[in-house]
């Protein structure tokens, strides 16, 4: 019987907690009766009979018709699916996508459907190299669309693949890929790792061009997500939602595929990672030894890739098919239902340990940009209600910060680094420099033939962490590089006693600390 | 000296006792020391105030783990002296390549995956072991093959070879005697998965033959579920009336999982089983995507190829030989006709 | 006099050099350089006249003269024993505050000029700079005859001499000779930027030549965008300050100047690039980052003086890339049309550009063995222009 999350109060006799460093972890000891440490549920038990699941979910959907009534022969079918930012760490073969993907194209044979297209909904994200998309919709797949050309990469540079559909009563202008625009019926697959995903994001953002993506990717609107794990309390989704309408009334027919993971994040014998450190046994301790220290030998790049090839166990434990906010609506509740834990209060301090691995540097290196993005983007907004860190409180992070940057995967980064961050660390006046590299015609060039993101994406993960800039008081970033983390904007510390001292003149001598101990996922509910 | 005045034994017993221990005792004291004075996770954890730890289910007694016989170390030395050798024999000749496995991943996933029967075409005596080494966990280790008695079993030491090597039993080709096909259900009772060939013997001339409903009756019989599965190139390394085998590429790929239908007669699910393993062989000659309109259509190739006879059929066998990604790695040395 | 003067002695050029990788000190002691009392040179004929130097710079091609590393090529055009410093401010007997252009020119060898109002710099033919009855010697500073700035006395030719104007310090008026260099290597990126639809140069190096070069580009070409490649954190502070667009650290450089154009890459080349480039540090290193940084058909100017590299240089031919070396001053084309002598281009711009930021310290002649250390170590040490000051040894003997 998996345990649901709770929140463990410190005592004397807490044995040190466990903190993510990149491509390492190490033990702190947080201070007695003053802290907290968060610990997410227990993963929750994976549908035995995944295969039978997909096809009851495309046969009987939420708000729809049934999957084998939309389809027709002669008519153009479009199956778009979330590129390899999803999931985290990545799966185990089979993939939830080459399932489904094999189920609906069971489907579309069935009905003599001959027109179909498989795309991967990257919006602005790098292209996927071949053995990723394999591994996402398996060779069978693969092998039978992708030499016909009929299995490629979202191109939101290509201005004869985006089709303009209108503007949304705000003035947002939606621009989406043109065969998903155009086709008979769009089927999306996605995974819903967490809460932010899904719904009208999936086909509004994961199909779009720059066009569309800055009327949402900006800073404004990520100030007022509170926050993007809150469908509810989140420019980001009334916005994505308000971009759906426009899609609806402009005749694009979405069957929606949401499918939900359970958060078994670490295989054997590295599950002592989200097991509670009172309960590690003696395995346990010796593998926590054992990959501690030969991971402070091991040169970085290696150690990078041993990481990005560890396959996550977890799967799927829900699927549901059809109208894209009914689909939404329950896939939501899955997600809460695994990732939710009940927090009382704020505090003063809020501290976390930052992994390997975010949804832009998968098979990549996690550059300090992308460590903000991670921290102050990702899991600081892991809350529903209120942050877990009071207004003016210090943020605390633990990770190598190595200003290395991915040649390949992110050229504008480095140039982001270079350029921009040593002017200004403002959001606000970040964004003024956004045009130039969104428009750059090199930068076009690497995303559309080579394997780097797009020029403008460096500022969308300065955005994702603007909420968290404007309200905490202090960054700390803990055994970083320090001419790296003090190019954030934020304040090394070598250690987390010498980050604390830090922190005091700002929360005083004895401030209450949260300690969130992710991964695996979790989001608080913070009353 | 009067014996009484002699120190006394105990005490001195006790000093030698602990002189001989005082070096490990050191040592002991010493390790003891840098554990203690490391903490965590040297030293087992403490636990905090108020919180309670789940206790590990017992091991002892009626819940005594014996699955270790059915794994690693047992398997191991039975594999050392018999499936290495077929391993390795049957990469050398086969050089097999798999798909299709990940069909198999939910039932693998359960608790306790339930015995398959798995339903190949049949071209050669290389398929037996070509199974032995494509099947996958958990159902390798328990994998039992039917092997025709006619031809594996005619002596004891043929006999023997064979049950330890690959696990096989013996199958009567043509007429299945009621005692047979209640010890071959016994054994799925028992949490064996079967090989079974339904076309019965292999192929005499490259193509298929008719399906038999061994593999369909049994899977009804027992609940077992029964997996199409389409071998590719093994006739042409091997086939029926070579005199030995030549090296070369197999092909294996793997089906979904059947069971029949509710009401469903034995042929009808046979003829089931057998479209399935012709649509995964139009997989395998072309792709997944062709296959599935093929079978969407009714127009998946036949496994008995053309309806014809003499030299077209091995015509037509040797076009689609040529253009089949397995089978012979040189290509045959062109023979011309002799004209004079 | 007391002076500094460099003799010929191979056996302590090698010494030298040996022991510069090392320290400079050891270099310097151990060198060919020595601080001797000497009597002070003769006025070879009537239209020269006696200047006693008030600052006298130490200049890169010093350094490396005393340093054992001055490129053999030399050899036939300076004479030995000479007293190096070239960059001089100082008095004439007649009174006057003077700045010495120090090339020895036609006018002062006594040759027809190559062309009227010629500036000793100018003319395509250097016959001059060896023939008698001066010693071989390309300027003051590098000839036995004439004496050289790092003594208390030395001796000029009336074309030589360019008056101070009052309101110009000693300080400013020591950079004279180096701005000019810079404005020089400023101006021939002219014709790669006038009339060109955003033009942007770059420059590598910002020691004194780098950020004099600097200045001309503000002051002359008008609407540059001026990128900077600088090491040192005093370097960049000057080079924002003297009109830079934007100074980054050499290893982004390259970045920088695609940004700004806004072209590919292609391998470590970029595929267009600056208009021009000016290389203030010379290595093979900084020659072969300014082929890859300049566009096809654009220009590249040696500043810094470079000895013997190892350059690649396909890139040069296929993007038929100029590559021209920037010595020395003389007269100047404007881009406006009009001509001007560089040196009062470059007294224009000392004060206008307040150039004495860049002199950092100064030493007594007799302390010359940290005053070259100090100069050796420039950057590091967040210094830029050293120079020799003595005019307290003027004063005591006043």
């Amino acid at each position: 019987m998996p345990r649901p999350g709770f929140v463990h109060h410190v005592d004397r006799s807490t044995p040190p907690t466990l903190f993510w460093r990149g491509e390492g972890f190490s033990l702190e000891r947080l201070p007695a009766d003053r802290s907290r440490i968060i610990y997410a549920p227990e993963p929750l038990p994976a549908i035995d009979d995944i295969d039978g699941s997909i096809r009851h979910a495309l046969e009987h959907p939420i708000d729809d018709d049934p999957l084998s009534s939309k389809m027709f022969p002669g008519m153009k079918l479009t199956i778009a699916f979330d590129d390899v930012s999803l999931p985290l760490p990545k799966m185990r073969r089979p993939d939830i996508r080459q399932r489904i993907i094999e189920a609906v194209l069971d489907t579309a044979a069935a009905a003599g459907v001959d027109d179909v297209h498989i795309i991967a909904a990257l919006a602005l994200h790098r292209r996927m190299t071949e053995a990723e998309l394999r591994h996402a919709v398996g060779d069978r797949v693969y092998d039978a669309f992708a030499p016909r050309g009929l299995l490629y990469q979202h191109d939101a540079e290509d201005p004869d693949a985006l089709a303009y559909l209108g503007t949304t009563p705000h003035g947002e202008e939606v621009e989406i890929n043109k065969r998903a625009a155009e086709s008979d019926l769009l089927v999306y697959v996605n995974i819903n790792l967490v809460a932010m995903d899904g719904g009208w994001k999936s086909t509004a953002t994961g199909l779009a061009s720059y066009r569309s993506l800055r009327h949402h990717h900006n800073v404004h609107t990520m100030q007022h997500s509170r926050s993007f794990m809150d469908q509810h309390r989140s420019e980001l989704h009334k916005s994505n939602w308000r971009m759906g309408k426009v899609l609806v009334d402009s005749g694009v027919k979405v069957f929606q595929i949401e499918t939900t993971l359970n958060t078994d994040t670490f295989p054997q014998p590295f599950d002592f990672l989200s097991k509670r450190e009172w309960e590690w046994s003696a395995r346990d301790r010796a593998a926590f030894v054992a990959s501690s220290k030969s991971l402070a030998r091991t040169p970085v790049r290696l150690a990078r890739k041993i990481f990005h090839s560890i396959e996550a166990p977890h799967q799927m434990t829900s699927v549901q098919a059809g109208a894209v906010e009914a689909v939404h609506r329950v896939t939501t509740e899955h997600v809460y239902r695994q990732q939710l834990v009940e927090v009382q209060g704020q505090t003063d301090i809020l501290t976390m340990g930052i992994p390997y691995i975010c949804p832009y540097n998968v098979h990549s290196i996690m550059n300090p940009i992308l460590v903000m993005c991670t921290g102050l983007g990702y899991f600081f907004n892991l809350y529903r209600n209120k942050p877990l860190v009071r207004e003016g409180g210090v943020i605390i992070m633990t990770h190598p910060t190595l200003p290395d940057f991915h040649p390949v995967h992110h050229p504008s980064y480095i140039d982001f680094y270079e350029q921009v961050l040593s002017q200004t660390t403002d959001p606000k006046e970040v964004e003024k420099y956004e045009r130039r590299f969104a428009e750059d015609d090199w930068y076009r060039h690497l995303y559309r033939t080579s394997y780097a993101y797009h020029g403008v994406h460096p500022f969308y993960m300065w955005y994702w962490g603007s909420h968290a800039m404007q309200h905490a008081g202090r960054v700390i970033i803990v055994g970083g590089d320090t001419a790296a983390v003090r190019r954030l904007g934020f304040t090394p510390a070598s250690t987390m006693s010498d980050a604390f001292e830090l922190a005091s003149d700002v929360v005083g001598r004895s401030p209450t600390i949260t300690h969130l101990h992710t991964p695996p996922l979790m989001v608080a509910d913070v009353s | 000296m009067a014996r009484d005045d002699r120190p006394n034994t105990g005490a001195a017993s006790l000093r030698r006792l602990t002189r001989a221990v005082a070096p490990a005792e050191r040592i002991a004291t010493t390790v003891g020391r840098l554990a203690g004075s490391r903490g965590f996770p040297y030293r087992a954890p403490t636990i905090p105030v108020g919180v309670e730890v789940p206790k590990e289910a017992s091991r002892l007694g009626a819940d005594f783990d014996t699955d270790f016989a059915r794994r690693a170390p047992a398997k191991a030395a039975r594999s050392v002296i018999t499936n290495g050798p077929v391993r390795l024999m049957v990469k050398a000749l086969a050089d097999p390549q798999i798909f299709g496995v990940d069909r198999l991943d939910d039932l693998a996933r359960r608790e306790e995956p339930p015995p398959l029967i798995f339903a190949p075409n049949h071209h050669s005596h290389l398929d037996t072991p070509l199974m032995t080494v494509a099947v996958p966990e958990p159902w390798r280790s328990s994998l039992v093959v039917a092997a025709a008695a006619d031809y594996f079993f005619t002596s004891r030491v043929k006999g023997t070879a064979a049950a330890l090597a690959l696990n096989a039993f013996p199958i009567d080709r043509e007429v299945t005697s009621r005692a047979s096909s209640d010890r071959i259900r016994a054994l799925v009772d028992d949490g064996w998965s079967l090989v079974i060939y339904p076309e019965g013997g292999r192929s005499p001339d490259g193509w298929g033959q008719a399906w038999k409903g061994g593999a369909a009756y049994l899977s009804s019989r027992t609940g077992a579920p029964v997996v199409p599965v389409f071998i590719d190139g093994t006739g042409a390394i091997y086939g029926k009336g070579s005199k030995r085998p030549r090296p070369g590429r197999t092909r294996v790929v793997f089906g979904h999982p059947l069971t029949p239908l509710e009401g469903e007669s034995t042929r009808r699910f046979s003829a089931r089983i057998e479209a399935a393993v012709a649509q995964l062989a139009d997989e395998s000659a072309h792709d997944f995507w062709t296959a599935r309109r093929n079978a969407a259509r009714g127009a998946t190739p036949s496994l008995t190829g053309p309806d014809v006879t003499g030299w077209r059929r091995q015509w037509a066998l040797s076009e689609q030989r040529r253009s089949s990604q397995a089978g012979l790695r040189r290509r045959q040395k062109r023979r011309w006709p002799r004209l004079d | 006099m007391r002076a500094l003067q460099v003799r010929r002695n191979p056996g302590r050029f090698g010494l030298a050099r040996l022991a510069a990788g090392i320290d400079t000190r050891a270099a310097v002691r151990m060198g060919p350089l020595e601080y001797v009392r000497i009597d002070p040179p003769d006025l070879p004929g009537p239209d020269w006249h006696r200047v006693r130097p008030r600052l006298t710079g130490i200049c890169g091609s010093d350094l490396a003269t005393v340093e054992g590393h001055a490129a053999p090529y030399f050899d036939d055009w300076v004479s030995f024993p000479f007293v190096p410093g070239h960059e001089i401010v100082g008095d004439t007997d007649d009174g006057r505050r003077v700045v010495i252009e120090p090339v020895l020119g036609h006018a002062a060898r006594g040759c027809p000029l190559p062309f009227p109002d010629a500036a000793p710099g100018d003319g395509d033919d250097y016959a001059h700079l060896v023939r008698p009855p001066l010693e071989p010697g390309i300027q003051i500073g590098f000839c036995a005859s004439t004496g050289g700035g790092w003594a208390s006395e030395l001796v000029a030719h009336a074309s030589q001499l360019h008056t101070v104007p009052d309101h110009v310090t000693d300080e400013q008026a020591v950079m004279v000779e180096p701005a000019a260099g810079g404005i020089h290597a400023a101006l021939m990126c002219a014709t790669k930027v006038v009339g060109v639809d955003a033009p942007v140069v770059a420059v590598l190096g910002a020691g004194t030549m780098g950020l004099c070069a600097v200045a001309g580009l503000r002051r002359y070409l008008h609407g540059v965008r001026i990128i900077v490649g600088a090491r040192y954190p005093v370097q960049q502070r000057l080079a924002k300050a003297l009109g830079a667009d934007e100074v980054v650290d050499p290893a982004e450089l390259p970045r920088a100047v695609r940004r700004a154009v806004g072209c590919h890459m292609v391998g470590d080349h970029l595929s267009g690039g600056a208009h021009a480039t000016i290389d203030a540090v010379g290595s093979s290193a900084s020659i072969g980052t300014s082929l890859r940084i300049t566009r096809p058909r654009g220009r590249v100017v040696l500043l810094g003086m470079p000895a013997e590299v190892r350059l690649e240089l396909t890139g040069l031919w296929h993007r038929e890339t100029e590559l021209v070396g920037a010595y020395t001053y003389g007269t100047e084309t404007l881009p406006d049309g009009s001509r001007a002598r560089t040196f009062d281009l470059a007294l224009d711009t000392v004060a206008s550009c307040e150039l004495q930021r860049l002199v950092s310290a100064t030493y007594p002649l007799a302390d010359h063995v940290e005053a070259l250390r100090h100069a050796a170590a420039a950057g590091r040490r967040g210094a830029v222009k050293i120079a020799f000051d003595l005019r307290s040894s003027q004063e005591a003997r006043r």
